[in-house]
């Protein structure tokens, strides 16, 4: 064996996954040669500083760290919904008007409150599909909050398993759309329920959906 | 908050706690800091509540969790490439009071092997993210390559190769630093 090949070997030989013979080679080779002995001496070093990096304490989490990031991440859907649709104002005097579109081209409008027929929706099982619901408001409004109660077997995309979401939002004056991306994981459907709530005031519409 | 949260929420929190140290301390490992392993904690305990009813579906749920983590850290390897393993000032080496080797080392020992140590940390952080991560995880922290193939889905033949270039490479940065 020259130095080239422990220098190749030198990693299975420190490892113990050399076979016999070869392993004996390398001992005989080590034997001869100071410089390779040197090479053997470093790895081994090398490698006990690494073992012996991975002991040290790794730094310990500050006090309460664990139960604050718990109940952050259980905070995040809220969260999350809160960031990413944008709906700026809500006033006490909801409006009476629910318009309800698919993304592609089907429009709904309900009809005045006094005549409450619940607008329908058809769905495919598995595969998302995005409604927005438009909510028109008379005067712009923070502090309001949203919740969404989906039917069992309907999902919001990215919430799986969760059948109610709530989070705060505020409302702009005139249209503020919700864009809802659901999934549907049985064949069941059902009436999904959105509330809006301000104060005293609360408004509620309501999705039937169906699964084909 | 619904009843229905409130169980979701204590769900989660019975099935993590067990494993809370094990994805701290890798998120440690792959992050190299305090502040951002537990940005990374952070993030990927938001990101699985949202999967709670696959959590608990799984029997063994650390490698699983241990796995969402790494990708994570690759997915956002940018923002964690700048805090490699550097040369830190002693007060911020993990685990603060280095005790010295057990076995009654002298005090020079004692600061020569502390040296090497912060040597050490430095060639590490320069080698390349895919090099860093084998050496710590192989070498460091015990993980066997067949661990660290399920962790990465990375074949064990190339993570073997990936090591030993590894291990090459740091000797040749500690010998060109003069340590080695």
């Amino acid at each position: 064996m020259n130095c080239n090949q422990t220098t190749e070997q030198l990693d299975d030989y420190l490892e113990g996954d050399l076979p016999t013979d070869d392993r004996a080679l390398f001992d005989q080779h080590l034997d001869q040669c100071a410089e390779c002995r040197a090479v053997v001496e470093n790895g081994q070093t090398l490698l006990a500083d690494l073992a012996r990096l991975g002991e040290m304490t790794i730094p310990t989490p500050d006090a309460g760290f664990y139960d604050r990031a718990l109940a952050k991440a259980a905070q995040s859907g809220v969260r999350k919904q809160r960031n990413r649709w944008v709906m700026t104002g809500f006033s006490g005097a909801i409006a009476a008007t629910l318009m309800i579109w698919m993304v592609s081209s089907v429009f709904f409008t309900a009809p005045q409150m006094d005549q409450p027929v619940i607008p329908t929706v058809t769905m495919a099982l598995e595969a998302p599909q995005t409604f927005n619901l438009v909510f028109s408001s008379s005067e712009a409004l923070t502090d309001a909050s949203m919740t969404v109660t989906m039917p069992a077997g309907i999902e919001i995309e990215g919430f799986a398993g969760q059948r109610e979401i709530t989070w705060m939002t505020s409302l702009k004056e005139g249209r503020n759309i919700l864009p809802l991306t659901l999934v549907a994981t049985s064949s069941f459907g059902g009436e999904l329920l959105a509330t809006l709530r301000h104060e005293d005031d609360n408004k509620t519409f309501r999705l039937q959906v169906a699964v084909i | 908050m619904s009843a229905f949260d409130n169980n979701r929420n204590a769900s989660f929190e019975t099935l993590l706690k067990p494993l809370l140290d094990r994805l701290y301390r890798m998120a440690f490992r792959l992050a190299g800091n305090k502040p951002e392993a537990e940005d990374l904690f952070q993030d990927v305990l938001t990101k699985v509540f949202p999967r709670l009813d696959d959590l608990i579906e799984i029997e063994s749920p650390g490698p699983w969790l241990c796995r969402i983590m790494y990708n994570h850290f690759i997915d956002n390897r940018r923002r964690f490439a700048r805090q490699r393993l550097v040369a830190v000032a002693e007060d911020q080496l993990p685990g603060e009071g280095i005790d010295s080797v057990p076995g009654g080392t002298s005090p020079e020992q004692d600061a020569v092997q502390e040296d090497n140590i912060i040597q050490l940390e430095n060639a590490l952080g320069k080698l390349s993210d895919e090099h860093r991560l084998v050496v710590m995880l192989h070498d460091c922290e015990g993980y066997k390559l067949t661990e660290i193939q399920d962790l990465t889905d990375t074949p064990v033949g190339t993570l073997k190769s990936r090591l030993h270039r590894a291990r090459a490479r740091l000797r040749e940065i500690l010998e060109t630093d003069g340590t080695k």
